[in-house]
């Protein structure tokens, strides 16, 4: 090959692939707005107020950013709105331990801020992030559960609350929760009204649960020792 | 040896400059790394740290390409920058934008709230990861670029002696600079927004910039070997013609999972698995020139050469084709084995390239023909050895986190503090090796042809 040809392979080569790319990119663009809800007032508000903070600094959206802290695109689904909005607002007064600073958020940016996440939950990523496969693995044909623990799978309390390492660590550790000397009693009226019995909690209601389903849950957590 | 043409000196300028911001770069790069085992250790938060880290070293390698142009172009026109004094004042503009951008962000950092919206837009901060700068500053950039380039095409002109070299540096640099715009402006939508980040970022590292270090190659290899031109042009254009081909259609390995049309496993798996294969031809070209070579007088030039070309084939090519499959990227994407790919690209591609560059050049600009070399093999060897720990390290984090967290499905945070603790350890203490051996270049950068050359035995 001569040189010159070899230049115009690359030059008209490149532009040959350009092109391929602006062609796809249009389609993309046409077919972006089908694949998400719409763009609400409060949506485009909290997107400013994610690019004000930097909150790509620490955390990944979509995958894409950092890999300091926790992936945003699904964390509406595992978080209750009311949790969020008080650990957006001051991370350590709900949860001790957290990493996250204060950042100084007011309440109306909280509240567009879970519209902008609560948004970007609703994409058609491709089935991403996918379902952890051995946890799934685990959960289904294994020992029969008690009504307790299908009532913990079922109301995602492991979304926040870790058993044996299992779990998420926004709320306290359960594993040996029934070790603390609270009864089944307690129990029931801490999942009714958190606030009841502990002041402040960020933890959500769950009144409406059946009498039955809150006695076998209590009934299960004081058994974890 | 000297320069033939005093504009070329103008180069140093911007070596001085990139070196210094590479010191800083890996200075926070270990203060990030600390701030993993404990967060509040700095008075800047995390996110402000990574900003200065990625910033740092992206600008450092521009103002390290930027040099080597303003060396390159003279050379193969054979004649002085058709403006000098435009020249140095794009130099000193640039720095006082990018020092500017620099005081912004550690303003945000110290108190978030100053970072308003001012028509429409962040005053100090856009929040967007590498393009950062906010969009008065991407005003000030584009001006620089544009002064530069128009500087470099003047130059061309007054000879019109149209290399094969100066050719496709041009057109990296072209590329690169309208591939900037896509960052530029504000979607509501995040997928779009994303959509154009990636334009910017991946038809930079995997595009345009790639570009520009197969023109440096050929152009490296002929100063130090003093290879055929001819030769060298033809592989050049078959290297960076294979880049554009598979890396235009690979940005589809980002757009996977962003909500974007599910068409792109495909596009995206295909041809951002065929990326490795140019940055292979490169090595291959290194090699079989370096086998030509009779008496080579700049040796560290030449060594930092086919390191360069053997590191950007590792980094990016191994490294990133591991995780490029949707498949697997449906498992990795987001996790520390990104960052230890990111690393390793980063290093072997651009951080060894702008070095070669210096080494090559830095020499005649200084008007010496031979120096100590002691230095500089000391420095590859600590930072080399370094980045590879450093990036097996990470390897292994993300290892163990893709396996707990998205296999096991334990809480990513679960995973960060305790079985990945140890990762963490060993990183901030290559990282303080790392450090040895640019403190090392560094220092040899400033001696280099200012000391008496100790005569060979
Ligand atoms: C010198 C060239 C390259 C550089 C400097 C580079 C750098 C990077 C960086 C910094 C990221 C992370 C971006 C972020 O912060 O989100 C990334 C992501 C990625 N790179 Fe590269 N890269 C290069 C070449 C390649 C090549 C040749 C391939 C494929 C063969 C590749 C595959 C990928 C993939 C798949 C991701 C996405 C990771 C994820 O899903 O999280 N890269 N690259
Ligand atoms: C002393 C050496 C270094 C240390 C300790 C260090 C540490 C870090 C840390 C902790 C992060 C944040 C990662 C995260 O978000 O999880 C980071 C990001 C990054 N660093 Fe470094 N770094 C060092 C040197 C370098 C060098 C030499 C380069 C370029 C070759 C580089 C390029 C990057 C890039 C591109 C990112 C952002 C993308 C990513 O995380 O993949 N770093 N670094
Ligand atoms: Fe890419």
């Amino acid at each position: 090959m001569s040189n010159k040809a070899a230049r115009n392979l690359f030059i008209f080569g490149s532009l040959f692939f350009f092109v391929i790319f602006l062609g796809l990119t249009v389609d993309t663009m046409n077919q972006i707005d089908g694949r998400a809800p719409e763009v609400t007032k409060e949506v485009d508000a909290g997107k400013m107020v994610w690019q004000k903070y930097d909150c790509i600094g620490c955390h990944t959206i979509l995958g894409n950013g950092s890999y300091f802290a926790p992936d945003m695109t699904k964390v509406v689904e595992r978080k209750p709105a009311g949790y969020l909005k008080q650990f957006l607002m001051d991370p350590r007064a709900v949860k001790p331990t957290a990493a996250m600073p204060k950042l100084g958020l007011t309440s109306r940016e909280a509240d567009d801020l879970v519209a902008f996440l609560t948004w970007i939950s609703k994409i058609d990523t491709n089935g991403w992030p996918p379902k952890p496969m051995l946890a799934a693995a685990a959960g289904v044909g294994g020992k029969e559960q008690t009504r307790g623990q299908q009532v913990y799978q079922s109301q995602g309390c492991s979304n926040c609350h870790n058993i044996n390492g299992i779990g998420g660590t926004s709320g306290p550790e359960l594993t040996r929760v029934g070790a603390n000397g609270k009864d089944a009693a307690w129990h029931v009226k801490h999942l009714k009204e958190p606030r009841s019995v502990v002041p402040n909690s960020a933890m959500p209601p769950y009144a409406a649960l059946s009498n039955d389903d809150l006695k076998s849950l209590a009934a299960y957590l004081v058994t974890l020792k | 040896m000297t320069v033939k043409y005093q504009s070329q000196k103008i180069a140093q300028y911007f070596y001085t400059f990139a070196v210094i911001l590479f010191l800083v770069q890996v200075l926070v790069g270990i203060i990030a790394a600390i701030q993993f085992i404990r967060p509040d250790i700095f008075i800047l938060n995390f996110n402000t740290i990574r900003t200065l880290h990625i910033n740092a070293l992206v600008v450092w390698l521009l103002a390290g390409m930027m040099g080597a142009t303003y060396y390159v172009v003279p050379e193969e026109s054979e004649t002085e920058v058709w403006n000098y004094p435009l020249a140095l004042f794009q130099f000193w503009a640039t720095v006082v934008a990018i020092t500017l951008v620099v005081l912004g962000y550690i303003w945000m950092g110290l108190d978030p709230q100053a970072n308003k919206l001012v028509l429409g837009t962040q005053l100090l901060n856009e929040g967007r990861e590498y393009i950062e700068a906010p969009r008065w500053a991407d005003g000030l950039i584009v001006i620089s670029v544009l002064l530069f380039l128009f500087n470099m095409f003047m130059t061309m002109f007054k000879t019109k002696k149209w290399t094969g070299i100066q050719g496709v540096l041009l057109f990296g640099l072209v590329f690169l600079a309208l591939m900037y715009l896509p960052g530029m402006f504000y979607s509501k939508n995040m997928i779009k927004d994303q959509f154009w980040w990636w334009w910017v970022i991946h038809l930079w590292v995997e595009g345009s910039w790639e570009v520009i270090a197969g023109a440096l190659l050929a152009f490296m290899l002929m100063k130090t070997i003093g290879a055929k031109r001819e030769v060298l042009e033809k592989w050049m254009y078959i290297e960076v013609g294979l880049v554009l081909f598979t890396g235009i259609l690979g940005t589809g390995h980002h757009y996977y999972f962003i909500g974007t049309p599910k068409y792109w496993h495909w596009i995206g798996g295909f041809f951002s698995s065929l990326e490795p294969v140019p940055l292979l031809l490169m090595v291959w070209d290194a090699f079989r020139t370096t086998r030509e070579a009779r008496n080579v007088t700049n040796k560290p030039g030449l060594f930092y050469t086919v390191a360069h070309a053997i590191f950007n084939f590792v980094g990016a090519g191994l490294w990133g084709i591991i995780h490029t499959l949707p498949q697997v990227n449906k498992w990795t994407h987001g996790t520390q084995i990104t960052t230890a790919h990111g690393h390793l690209a980063f290093y072997g591609a651009y951080v060894l390239l702008v070095i070669s560059m210096i080494y090559v050049t830095l020499p005649s600009i200084r008007g010496v023909k031979d120096y100590n070399p002691a230095r500089a093999y000391l420095a590859f060897w600590w930072m080399t050895i370094s980045m590879v720990f450093i990036v097996l390290t990470i390897t292994g984090a993300g290892m163990v986190q893709v396996y707990m967290e998205r296999l096991m499905g334990l809480d990513y945070v679960a995973v960060k503090t305790t079985y990945n603790l140890w990762f963490w350890i060993l990183r901030a203490i290559f990282g303080v090796g790392f450090l040895v051996g640019v403190s090392i270049f560094v220092y040899d950068f400033f001696k280099l042809g200012r000391e008496p050359a100790k005569q060979k035995a």
